[in-house]
């Protein structure tokens, strides 16, 4: 219906985009030897598929300005996309794996760079997606304290995925730091996609636009209430 | 990687349901275009975990009782497949449609005529639900969709409509949009706490920003569970609430918020400040959809260009009864001279262009062919007439009593002084400074 034909008023509305707070999004990805093959293929491809879905949830909250980051860590940890980038504009390049797995290293640059500044006074909590196969060559706690010392760091939403049987859950669980959440298992590569495709989505969705809590329930822990995870695949373990 | 299409779907009546491409994907399913019998429509699928009975229940029920009106794209069959598969089918969104985060984030561009049509056919939409005892339960930015050069609305998610006070409803809302008493823990959605979610996606189109968002939510650094929960549930203040200035919007943050306050009429701004104010402790007091359907169309008809800029305002009526169109939000110049004409209990301004639908004339909502449209003399650029689109005479009664009739297909003088008589109603032009 339209009203006012030609009347002189199709004049663009005044004012600029909503006001939209930044949103950290930083994988920290092992790249250690563990990963040469099939599992860092597979890694590759994970977060290439997130991409498309982590837009739209992107695009759908325009109270968040969505920034995404990347730290690969082997015998040193490095930024893979050092600058924070908006999501629309991440084009994904593939990380190839060797050498140790310098995990706390990777905990230490994140945390510096969660410090105000480089980070603004105001923003939505970051969410920080830790995926790894093994156990940390380097002193984690000290990666750790760094990363928990920082407001943010301890703002942030800490997601962990393990995959293959050879990941350290216990430093994977002290990482979350999360009192009902386990780490994410993903034995294949399948469930892997989906593991990062939740973390990307709907983990980025929650910090968007944190959930209230369900009727009648209690204050949720944590500052933000995650959403159930994927249910557990029952294929087998494909490497 | 890419996930693969779901197979062997089916309509509860059997005809086979061929996924084409995934269109996208939210917490509860995926939605998809489907063909089904060679016609096109858009199938939910949920994830296999995330629809209870009680979700399957709404569903089949919001089948049987069909749309509460055009604006809905609702679900018109059952789908299931292999294993506990469950979904619905609803017609399929055509691509002018675009979401409200398109356009408070200026990814699309829309107007002012657009914008308040937008926003009052959404209150009408909403009307209509409530009518038939449903509530939606989930009304934010995320389940409407607009065309931003018309202002057609689609409301879409259907999926969560639930009858009004059952209590039945497996999704809280959108967080910024849910009723305080929601956040708060206290209730589940009802058509009261629908009010709230209209209101809050009401201001957000027409402000481009939050009515809750001032001076608090700028002073919160880290915007997570527990400040939503404090800005939006426990100690919610308006930005423009008239007694409590604690909370008004920042500069240099909540721009929008003050552009547009000096924007839209205080017929208006007075249903917000209702909304937020007294609407945020008492769910009675917030403003029904007729109101702000009424409204919002109200301030549609009352837009006139700028006589200086052309920048297009929205006049006040008591401005325009004390014969002055005042000054321009946007350059301080004069509005006027503004025509302009009394219609029962309403007002419309009558720029060039206007057009008059049944619905001024004495058939409310009726806005399908225009009634009358304002147009220059053919030999005077200067004058406006008003052309009888219509089936049915007028009458002008001259200010010296003369009574002149205006067939169909010709055009009545604006002059201040004069009135017209459309049959079913009467008004009366006037010229402001």
């Amino acid at each position: 219906m339209s009203v006012d034909g030609n009347l002189p008023l199709e004049m663009e509305l005044p004012g600029g985009p909503l006001s939209a707070r930044p949103l950290d999004f930083i994988f920290l990805l092992d790249a250690s030897s563990s990963m040469d093959g099939a599992k860092i293929q597979s890694l590759n491809q994970a977060v290439e598929a997130a991409l498309p879905a982590m837009r739209d949830v992107a695009r759908d909250n325009p109270n968040a300005a969505v920034r995404v980051r990347a730290i690969q860590f082997n015998s040193g940890a490095y930024w893979h996309i050092p600058t924070p980038t908006p999501v629309e504009q991440v084009a994904w390049t593939p990380l190839s794996a060797s050498g140790s797995t310098a995990m706390g290293r990777a905990l230490s640059m994140c945390a510096a760079q969660l410090r105000t500044p480089p980070m603004p006074d105001r923003a939505l909590p970051p969410v920080l997606v830790l995926i790894s196969d093994g156990a940390p060559t380097d002193d984690f706690r000290a990666g750790l304290n760094a990363l928990m010392a920082e407001p943010w760091g301890k703002k942030a939403v800490r997601i962990a995925i393990a995959i293959g049987e050879g990941a350290d859950l216990a430093v994977l669980r002290a990482f979350m730091g999360h009192p009902e959440l386990e780490p994410l298992r993903a034995n294949n590569a399948e469930t892997l996609v989906q593991c990062v495709r939740w973390a990307s989505t709907a983990v980025l969705q929650a910090a968007s636009a944190p959930p209230s809590r369900a009727l009648g329930a209690p204050a949720p822990s944590g500052n933000v209430a995650l959403p159930a995870p994927p249910p557990p695949a029952s294929a087998a373990d494909v490497w | 990687m890419t996930l693969s299409l779901p197979q062997s779907l089916h309509t509860r009546e059997g005809q086979p349901v061929a996924c084409r491409r995934l269109l996208g994907e939210g917490g509860q399913g995926r939605v998809f275009e489907v063909t089904v019998d060679g016609a096109a429509h858009a199938l939910k699928l949920y994830h296999p975990h995330m629809a209870p009975a009680a979700q399957r229940g709404m569903i089949e029920r919001a089948v049987q009782g069909g749309p509460p009106s055009a604006h809905f794209l609702w679900p018109t069959h059952v789908v299931a497949g292999p294993g506990d598969a469950f979904g619905y089918l609803m017609p399929l969104r055509p691509a002018r449609f675009r979401s409200v985060p398109d356009l408070v984030t200026r990814r699309v561009t829309s107007t002012f005529p657009a914008i308040l049509t937008a926003a009052a056919e959404l209150a009408s939409a909403f009307h209509d639900l409530h009518a038939k005892g449903l509530a939606y339960c989930d009304i934010s930015w995320g389940n409407v969709f607009l065309d931003p050069q018309s202002g057609e609305v689609l409301v879409c998610d259907n999926d969560n409509v639930d009858v009004d006070g059952a209590a039945t409803a497996t999704v809280l809302g959108t967080p910024r949009f849910m009723a305080p008493e929601i956040v708060r823990g206290e209730v589940g959605p009802s058509v009261r706490t629908d009010r709230f979610s209209l209101a809050v996606l009401l201001f957000q189109m027409l402000f481009n920003g939050h009515p809750l968002d001032g001076a608090r939510e700028a002073k919160v650094r880290s915007l997570d569970g527990p400040a939503l929960e404090l800005l939006y549930g426990t100690r919610p203040i308006y930005v423009f609430d008239p007694k409590d200035a604690s909370n008004r919007p920042v500069p240099g943050i909540h721009d929008n918020v003050l552009i547009f306050r000096k924007i839209w009429p205080s017929s208006l701004q007075r249903l917000f400040a209702t909304a937020f104010t007294d609407g945020l402790t008492q769910p009675g007091r917030r403003p029904t959809e007729g109101e702000w359907r009424d409204a919002l169309f109200a301030t549609r008809d009352l837009l006139h260009p700028c006589g200086a800029c052309a920048r297009p305002n929205a006049l006040e009526v008591d401005a325009l009864r004390a014969g002055d169109a005042g000054a321009c939000w946007s350059c301080g110049g004069s509005v006027g001279p503004v025509t302009w004409i009394e219609l029962g209990r309403g007002a419309l301004a009558l720029p060039l262009g206007r057009a008059l639908f049944p619905h001024h004339l004495g058939a409310r909502h009726d806005f399908g062919a225009p009634a009358a449209q304002v147009e220059a003399h053919p030999a005077d650029a200067r004058r406006r007439g008003l052309r009888n689109l219509g089936a049915g005479a007028w009458t002008i009664t001259r200010p010296d009593g003369a009574l002149v009739p205006v067939p169909p297909g010709r055009a009545a003088a604006l002059e201040p002084g004069f009135a017209l008589d459309f049959g079913r109603v009467r008004g009366h032009v006037h010229r402001t400074r």
